[in-house]
């Protein structure tokens, strides 16, 4: 017998018994009914919720502007205020871009009509100060004029000093009371 | 000092002529020079009553009486003690020796008593000590809550008689926020009865009372804008005078018929003229600048007035039709609130200096200037006497804003109010 014939009757002897224990094990393992405790952790949890509540058709700006009234409108200040150098009437660099700003919402809310209130700090006269409140507000108007604003939408009112915003007497409380204010007076 | 003396020297010329123009009766006025206060002796009343009412009615017309000559700067007061040396005085024999020995140029005797209405009769008789002779007498009858009123009449007949405009029964228009918001209030020249005119419930402002004491001209906010009313004090009614643009700082013509104000009906801050009832409105300046706070001279033929024309507020004068335009101003390079003197030859305002402001005087004729507060504080809206001898104004040294008056050289210096804020005094003729 030669080494060839040996390994070809074992191999073969191999294939055999393996495919043997094969069948039998198919047979004697059937797969195991899955157990009581396994079924319960496999049920989902089904969260019950209420329905959610009905929308509000969404608004436009246009028509959240509308519902507002003229005091809720005015307490949100969508208009911001500009400040002046001491006995100057003429716009700072810094207001400028306030006010286009402030003139972008106004082509945006074309009916809008506004009060431009012009103030002062407590260091000028009364009567001076007075005179010196209204061309502020005459600056600021004809600044936003210049921006495309029509002058028909714009009043303008000077309250000289009597109206501080800080009533403090230094330079802080000044600079803050040097100041042009918007009031939305028509919408 | 020179500015006071000279002062001092026009008063006395002033004075003697008025004397002379007015006075028919020849009343005999010492002035020895310096100071011309004519010492006056001013006895307690003599008393025809046991009305305790009356006991108490007389004795507070004395003090009201007193303390106006003492405010006048005309008369100095007898000091009280002196009289103890004398007789006691006896209305029906007075011996005009025992009060010349005391020093007194004048003597006044009151006598009160109560009418059958039980109303009260105060009567008082003026003497001059030396000669003898009676100056004048005057006889009020009035209920008993008038004695203050009644005190100050007298005092302005003692005004009067001595060649002085009357002082004592003028008043004081002003801003009050005693009750909340700005209003007009008016009260007597010592800061008795306080009474509230406006009720706008807004701003209202820069009040100027008529020289009769009927009107006053005031801007309110009421209809939202800066507009110029003419209230009639005893009427109730408030006519529109001026209400485009900006409309303030009002100042009546010496004959109450016109104001002079500031607008910017324009676009810009003009000086204007309308007649009392806003007919006739015309404008005096034309120019791009702000003119505003203008006052009326007594004369009526000028307007002083402040113009930031040159760069800062200074003061201006102009003819009353506008023309003839000058600078008065200088020295300072923030100067309003111009106050014409009733003589005519003064002008009080308001300078700042850093952020202090004072009330200064400018005599125009010398062009000498006197300041008059020095208190570290801002002190604003001046306004004079009847008689040029005092001033009003407001001030907030005190920590709020207050109204106070001071002599023309700075002295006495008192405050007439305390609640709230008081600002803005304006003082009739």
């Amino acid at each position: 017998m030669t080494k060839k014939s040996i390994v070809i009757f074992l191999a073969t002897f191999l294939v055999f018994f393996a495919l043997l224990s094969c069948k039998k094990r198919v047979e004697i393992k059937p797969p195991a009914p899955p157990s009581q405790k396994a079924e319960e952790k496999a049920m989902p949890v089904e969260e019950v919720k209420e329905a959610p509540a009905v929308a509000k058709p969404e608004l436009s700006e246009e028509e959240i502007f509308k519902a507002k009234t003229l005091e809720e409108l005015n307490r949100e200040k969508p208009l911001q205020m500009i400040h002046f150098d001491f006995d100057k009437y003429d716009i700072r660099e810094d207001a400028k871009p306030i006010l286009e700003k402030n003139a972008e919402w106004l082509r945006r809310h074309p009916t809008v009509k506004i009060l431009i209130e012009g103030h002062c700090d407590e260091r000028g006269t009364e009567e001076y100060n007075l005179a010196l409140g209204e061309k502020r507000a005459k600056a600021t108007m004809e600044y936003l004029v210049a921006l495309g604003i029509s002058p028909n939408r714009i009043k303008i009112i000077s309250y000289g000093k009597s109206r501080p915003l800080d009533p403090g007497h230094n330079e802080i409380a000044w600079a803050k009371n040097r100041r042009a204010e918007f009031v939305i007076i028509a919408k | 000092m020179r500015i006071f003396k000279v002062y001092l020297s026009f008063i006395v010329i002033f004075g003697f002529l008025a004397i002379v123009a007015f006075n028919q009766q020849e009343v005999v006025i010492r002035i020895k020079g310096g100071m011309p206060a004519i010492p006056v002796a001013l006895p307690k009343f003599i008393i025809h009553s046991d009305n305790p009412k009356i006991i108490k009615a007389a004795k507070e017309i004395h003090d009201v009486l007193k303390a106006d000559l003492k405010f006048s700067r005309v008369f100095e007061l007898v000091p009280e003690e002196f009289y103890s040396y004398i007789k006691l005085l006896d209305p029906n024999n007075i011996l005009f020796k025992d009060w010349e020995s005391i020093q007194s140029n004048v003597l006044i005797v009151g006598e009160v008593s109560s009418s059958k209405d039980n109303k009260l009769i105060f009567t008082g008789s003026v003497y001059d000590v030396r000669s003898g002779r009676f100056i004048f007498g005057k006889k009020y009858r009035g209920s008993s809550n008038l004695v203050r009123l009644i005190a100050h009449k007298m005092a302005d007949e003692m005004m009067k008689a001595f060649g002085e405009k009357p002082v004592f029964t003028s008043k004081i228009v002003f801003v009050s926020d005693r009750d909340g918001n700005p209003e007009i209030y008016m009260m007597d020249y010592d800061g008795y009865n306080q009474i509230r005119l406006t009720f706008n419930d807004v701003i209202d402002t820069l009040p100027a009372l008529s020289p009769d004491r009927t009107k006053v001209a005031y801007t309110s906010y009421r209809r939202a804008n800066p507009d110029l009313f003419v209230f009639h004090i005893y009427t109730g009614k408030t006519i529109p005078i001026s209400t485009k643009g900006a409309n303030y700082a009002p100042s009546w013509s010496p004959d109450g018929k016109k104001l002079v104000f500031c607008s910017s009906r324009s676009g810009n801050h003009e000086i204007y003229i309308v007649d009392e009832d806003g007919k006739n409105l015309r404008r005096l300046t034309f120019n791009k600048a702000i003119d505003t706070s203008p006052d009326w001279s007594p004369t009526g033929r000028e307007i002083v007035f402040t113009s930031d024309r040159s760069g800062s507020p200074q003061l201006y004068i102009m003819d009353a039709e506008g023309t003839n335009v000058r600078k008065i101003s200088y020295g300072g390079t923030y100067h309003d609130s111009p106050s014409w003197s009733p003589n005519g030859d003064k002008i009080a305002y308001v300078s700042r200096v850093e952020n202090r402001f004072d009330i200064y005087v400018l005599d125009l004729r010398t062009n000498e200037i006197f300041k008059l507060t020095e208190n570290n504080a801002r002190n604003e809206n001046p306004s004079w006497s009847p008689d040029g001898r005092h001033i009003v104004y407001s001030s907030n040294v005190s920590g709020t804003i207050q109204i106070y008056i001071t002599d023309y050289d700075g002295k006495n210096t008192r405050v007439l109010t305390s609640k709230g804020n008081n600002k803005m005094p304006d003082w009739s003729y």
